[in-house]
């Protein structure tokens, strides 16, 4: 057993790299994926590889881009873990030769850049939200808003409301800091006050001491600048505290619909829009094939990596156009500025900004009735 | 003042929690001194078991507790039959009974995560009631949390005062060596701490399951905790571990009155530091 | 084929973290849960001297070498009071609150963004940026950080660490300073652990707070237990096997929504399955091969000496309410043996621990050559020329015969770390000087034949015996025997006397506590009568034995 796995080890890790050099059009598109596919945080690796899963068959069901099919690889960076992400890109490298890769957490993410850079490999990131992760590499592009611009607008929207005193409860993590010092300028400058600022560890359960201070604090506001699962238990604990002031944050994914049950209602978020109706068919087309194939409700990390595997189809497409060799990096960004803008599962287009950041529509949303309902957008200033 | 009041109500439940974590722990440690990090995952899997009662077979939540409670013990029996007995017979050394546990609380994590799915479970309960105490708020499940500590703690300690089998748990967990010299069947104890402290961990964690959802990964926090709870309060004695478990609650929520919460458990272990560095032998443990 | 180079970067990192934690839990048995916090402090000091102040290789390294070994020592304080799980709580206090500065002194530490763009080192002109460019280094500096570790496994401070392991007080008894050994060793351990934090800043070049947590810690020890305690190269092994293993299992085909989940499981598995089938570890501590190396002469064992009268002075001892001693006068006389008796919690055992300062008395004086051994620790006293034996033996049972008496013999220049590696040659001299001694030790007892074998395959004879031989190795010119003959049978003893009586001969001061009356009349010159902390009598046995009131006393 061991001595067979050495030898498809070396093996595979040989033949496929000198295979990798050949012709300009490969027999396959290679799209690497690093994601979080054990570890505490493995819910997410869960959506998110399916996202990628039902792009991937989607797209080869119709022949593939270019007449050639993509591949999908996944690999695991263990939740977070640069090291683990280091080993993972390593591998897609050497063994796979995959030229694109999926990202995912900041960590891993940034650990990456740098080998992403020196062999030429195209990033896209669905899913860490760090302003950090901007320009980590000279290859990276992003296509979901920043966790801080998300802040901001939540915030303005705040405002808009009439409410003066902003208590948050925070993921202690680069994501959740960024919005903390994000926010703290805009919503001061318009004459409000944070009344408490809560740090909460990313994957722990018990909240209690921070939502105590925060009920303490007297806020007319409570602001939530974290991510799943910890809204869902920070919803449902807040109103368990038997606070009712109006909670605001910036992502409801269906995990945490499922934990804050009917305790979620009337809490506001500010996402990238996404609305699975007729007036959107895509969106709509994504979801129901999302609900057939996994039997359950479409996550927004889903979508992003569904969409995230159609961006690097099309880039697939223009890049060739242009001639040359063209799955790498530096070509594929070469025919991403060149036009900037791609079809959006999230509706519409979606336009890359210079700082490798894709521009989305941005909506308020409000729970009612278990539904995430529109209910406008906002512009993110 | 009112923050504090509030805080003495989260520390005391959360206490509770800790207390529950620490005698269940310190039952199977005590008695066994198998560093069992495999507790951890049992843990999960009781709330797991529990969830999958209420949702799957649709039985009413306290007799999905119970079924929680009854795998867990069976859980825990397995584990020390299939796993830990062999190595003791081996005359492994303790250390390496504890790596052989790390390994199964590796195996076990992701087997749930596998069987069951990454996404966080939760249980069809009517809305916890909320009690408002003068300034300070409370529910129905914290209220659980503490009365199911009150409730285990006196039947624990009924059943190893007034039984025989009981008196010779204590024995052991208050010295290894003199019970094997007394000649209590140690493996039929071991046994039966495992099926006793196994069951017990599954109550707070059921309680967990309601409170805040279940994960696959829940119960590495839990198994941290109830080992710190055990070593605060001083090892070998569980009136220690419920102890601990309090100091644990306590100095964790009220030590953020005036510090901000990032530093949470580093107050929490600052002041175990402390506390170890002159009081070695742990806070409630007579023995020098 | 960078995937395997970088594997074998990891590879290096990993055997530097296994064989330096080895030193700490297998070798000084101080189980220390912090090893990851030493990786990180080495990265994160490592990336600040380098991006702050633009220093180069290997600058930033040396700077984080010296500010994680200092915080090693700091960890090493609570250590000295404590041992066993509690040392496993402050370790995990320090691990926790070490990355609480990580991710909350944001102006030093970046925060919760960690540390980019770290500087690459560059050696002879070349940036090392790559896994194949940077394996050279990383091997050699394992390569270096092994040959440090196994010199301190490999002296007698090694020796001396495991003494410590196997029983502190013993090893204190014997004359070693057990603090200065654990800061010692704590320092070198995280030194040669921020190493590895270091070279893993410089490859990575992003480091962030979350990658040195106890996981970390526990992967490690993993490694150091599967490999096994005690064994430098068996970490080597285990933190080989423990990087490739998860690395081959990717190589096992699976549907990937499950691969990575089931892939754990099959690692989690098997490492059940090698700790089953090697309970011990894959490869096991050896026991030393010592013996084989000394040289034929012997020196005298009994050298004459002029020993002095061991004095205590109205020594008091109370625990809580209990008054172990009280108002104590006595004087131990040299070339004689003076026996001790009286009824059980007389106060004869802590009498011992308040002459041999394991006690600090609540009033009075201990005196030996008109120098007042107040305030002394145990091992000073003990270089003073006054040691004692322990009522249950306290033997380095997992260690050799003749380790046991190497370990108590005075003044070793390689009980020093800055020795062992500052003067080795003079070190391997004095150590080929220190066999023969041992092995004339163990002559004199008459325990030569076992020297090899390990003090667990011992008989309770030969237990005793060696627990002689392990305090005549002291050099001591005072000997105080706690118990030295009960449970013997008669012709043991009438073997075992000759040995206290050559010694009281030689000029040394000897002092027995004993039950026997029998064995006291037929050993002792001269006997102390204690009982309820006080001194009743002191006379010759017989004498002492026909007091009726003592005798009432001694049966009661």
């Amino acid at each position: 057993m061991m001595r067979k796995l050495l030898l498809g080890f070396f093996a595979a890790a040989f033949a496929i790299h000198a295979a990798a050099q050949s012709a300009n059009d490969p027999k396959v598109y290679k799209i690497g994926a690093i994601l979080a596919m054990s570890g505490q945080a493995s819910w997410y690796g869960t959506v998110m590889s399916q996202g990628i899963k039902q792009a991937v068959e989607e797209i080869n069901a119709k022949g593939g881009v270019n007449g050639i099919p993509l591949e999908a690889i996944i690999e695991d960076h263990k939740s977070g873990n640069a090291q683990e992400g280091v080993s993972a890109m390593n591998r897609l490298l050497s063994i796979h030769g995959a030229k694109i890769v999926l990202t995912s957490f900041t960590a891993p993410t940034m650990a990456i850049a740098p080998l992403a850079d020196q062999n030429q490999v195209l990033l896209l990131n669905g899913g860490g939200v760090s302003n950090n992760l901007v320009g980590a590499s000279k290859y990276i592009f992003h296509i979901r808003s920043l966790a801080a611009d998300l802040g901001r607008a939540a915030a303005q929207h705040a405002q808009s409301m009439g409410a003066k005193r902003m208590a948050v409860l925070h993921w202690k993590n680069d994501a959740g800091d960024n919005i903390v010092q994000a926010v703290k300028p805009v919503w001061e400058k318009a004459g409000g006050t944070i009344v408490a600022v809560e740090a909460v560890p990313q994957g722990s359960t018990n909240i209690d001491t921070q939502v105590a201070k925060v009920r303490a604090a007297n806020p007319d506001i409570v602001a939530l600048w974290m991510f799943a699962p910890e809204v869902g238990i920070a919803v449902k604990r807040l109103r368990e505290f038997g606070m009712k002031q109006p909670i605001i944050g910036v992502e409801y994914t269906a995990n945490d619909a499922k934990i804050a049950g009917t305790l979620g209602e009337g809490y506001l978020f500010v996402n990238d829009f996404f609305q699975a109706s007729a007036e959107f068919p895509w969106s709509q087309q994504f979801a129901q094939g999302y609900e057939k194939r996994y039997n359950a409700k479409p996550e927004f990390y889903a979508a992003n990596y569904y969409e995230g595997v159609y961006v690097v189809a099309e880039l697939l497409k223009r890049a060739r156009a242009q001639g040359g060799d063209y799955v790498n990096g530096e070509a594929m960004k070469k025919a991403l500025y060149a036009n900037p803008k791609f079809d959006s599962v999230y509706g519409g287009q979606m336009q890359f900004q210079p700082n490798g950041v894709a521009f989305k529509r941005v909506g308020l949303f409000k729970v009612e009735d278990a539904q995430n309902k529109f209910q406008k957008y906002i512009e993110v200033r | 003042m009112d923050l504090v009041l509030q805080l003495l109500v989260n520390g005391l439940v959360n206490g509770s929690h800790y207390a529950l974590l620490g005698l269940s722990f310190g039952l199977i440690f005590g008695t066994t001194r198998i560093t069992h990090f495999a507790y951890g995952p049992l843990y999960a899997l009781s709330a797991y078991a529990c969830w999958w009662a209420s949702a799957k077979l649709g039985l009413p939540l306290a007799a999905a507790a119970a079924f929680g409670i009854g795998a867990g013990a069976v859980a825990g029996v397995l584990c020390y039959v299939l796993l830990y007995r062999p190595f003791e017979r081996a005359g492994s050394p303790p250390l390496v009974i504890l790596i052989a546990s790390l390994g199964l609380l590796i195996l076990l994590e992701n087997a749930i995560g596998i069987v069951f799915g990454t996404d966080t479970k939760v249980v069809a309960a009517p809305p916890a009631g909320i009690f408002v105490l003068g300034p300070a708020v409370f529910t129905s499940v914290q209220l659980a949390q503490v009365g199911a500590l009150a409730a285990i703690a006196l039947a624990l300690w009924l059943f190893l005062s007034r039984t025989r089998f009981g008196r010779a748990v204590l024995a052991q967990t208050d010295n290894p060596e003199m019970a094997t010299i007394v000649g209590i069947d140690t493996q039929r104890m071991s046994l039966l701490v495992f099926a006793l402290g196994s069951a017990i961990a599954a109550v707070p964690a059921c309680l967990v399951l309601v409170k805040d959802g279940a994960t696959a990964h829940m119960g590495f926090v839990a198994v941290f905790m109830g080992f710190v709870a055990v070593v605060v309060g001083g090892i070998g004695s569980l009136r220690g571990a419920v102890a601990g478990g309090y100091a644990l609650g306590l100095v964790e929520s009220l030590g953020l009155w005036k510090i901000p919460s990032e530093w949470q458990s580093t107050i929490a272990f600052v002041v175990l530091f402390l506390v170890l560095l002159f009081r070695p032998q742990g806070l409630f443990s007579g023995r020098q | 084929m960078d995937y395997v180079f970088h594997i074998l970067v990891m590879v290096a990192l990993f055997a530097i973290l296994a064989t330096s934690f080895n030193l700490l839990i297998g070798f000084a048995g101080l189980f220390a849960l912090s090893h990851a916090a030493f990786y990180g402090i080495g990265a994160y000091t490592t990336a600040i001297i380098a991006l702050k102040f633009g220093l180069p290789f290997p600058v930033p390294l040396l700077v984080g070498l010296a500010v994680t070994a200092a915080a090693g020592m700091l960890i090493a304080l609570p250590a000295l009071r404590i041992s066993g799980d509690y040392l496993v709580i402050v370790s995990l206090a320090l691990q926790v609150i070490v990355i609480a500065i990580m991710l909350n002194w944001t102006a030093l530490t970046g925060g919760t963004d960690g540390i980019r763009n770290i500087p690459r080192v560059q050696l002879f002109g070349a940036s090392l940026d790559t896994a194949p460019k940077f394996l050279p280094l990383a091997v050699a500096a394992a390569a270096l950080c092994y040959w440090v570790s196994w010199r301190v496994g490999a002296s007698p401070f090694g020796r001396a660490l495991k003494a410590m392991r196997e029983n502190e007080v013993a090893a204190q008894a014997v004359g070693k300073n057990v603090v200065a050994m654990k800061l010692a060793v704590f320092g070198v351990a995280a030194a040669l652990a921020s190493v590895a934090g270091s070279l893993y800043a410089q490859y990575v070049t992003f480091i962030s707070a979350d990658t040195f947590t106890l996981e970390l810690t526990i992967y490690v020890l993993a490694m150091v237990i599967l490999g096994g305690t005690g064994n430098l190269a068996g970490s080597l092994v285990g933190a080989a096997i423990l990087v490739v293993l998860p690395e081959l299992l990717k190589f096992v085909d699976l549907p990937p929504d499950i691969a990575d989940k089931a892939r754990q499981m099959f690692y989690g598995a098997l490492l059940i399955v090698m700790l089953r089938l090697r309970p011990q570890g894959l490869l096991p501590e050896s026991a030393s091969a010592h013996h084989l190396h000394a040289p034929p002469e012997r020196p005298r064992v009994d050298t004459p000496v002029a020993a002095a009268a061991l004095e205590g002075r109205g020594l008091e001892k109370r625990f809580g309410g209990i008054v172990a001693v009280q108002r104590l006068d006595l004087a131990i006389e040299p070339g004689r043996i003076t026996g001790l008796i009286g009824p059980n919690g007389a106060g004869k055992t802590t009498a011992f621990n308040l002459l041999t300062g394991f006690l600090e008395p609540d009033a009075g004086d201990v005196l030996y050559r008109g120098r007042s051994l107040r305030g002394r620790k145990p091992h000073r006293i003990v270089r003073l020329g006054i040691a004692r034996s322990f009522q249950d033996l306290k033997l380095f049972t997992r260690l050799t015969v003749l380790e046991n008496v190497l370990i108590a013999l005075p003044r070793q220049r390689g009980d020093h770390l800055a020795a062992v590696y500052l003067a080795p040659w003079a070190v391997a001299r004095e150590e080929r000087a220190n066999l023969a001694r041992a092995m004339a030790v163990l002559e004199f007892v008459g325990l030569a034949a076992r020297a090899a074998e390990p003090a667990t395959g011992l008989s309770y004879a030969e237990e005793k015996l060696l627990s002689v031989a392990r305090l005549l190795a002291t050099d001591a010119e005072v000997l105080l025997f706690d118990e030295p003959l009960s449970g013997l049978a008669p012709s043991t003893l009438r073997e075992i006397q000759p040995i206290f009586r050559r010694l009281a001969a030689s000029g040394r001061t000897i002092a027995v506590i004993e039950h026997n009356l029998d064995v006291i009349r037929e050993l002792c010159d001269v006997a102390i009568f204690l009982d309820e902390g006080r001194k009743l009598a002191e006379d010759t046995p017989e004498r002492l034995m026909q007091d009726p009131v003592l005798a009432e006393r001694y049966f009661k």
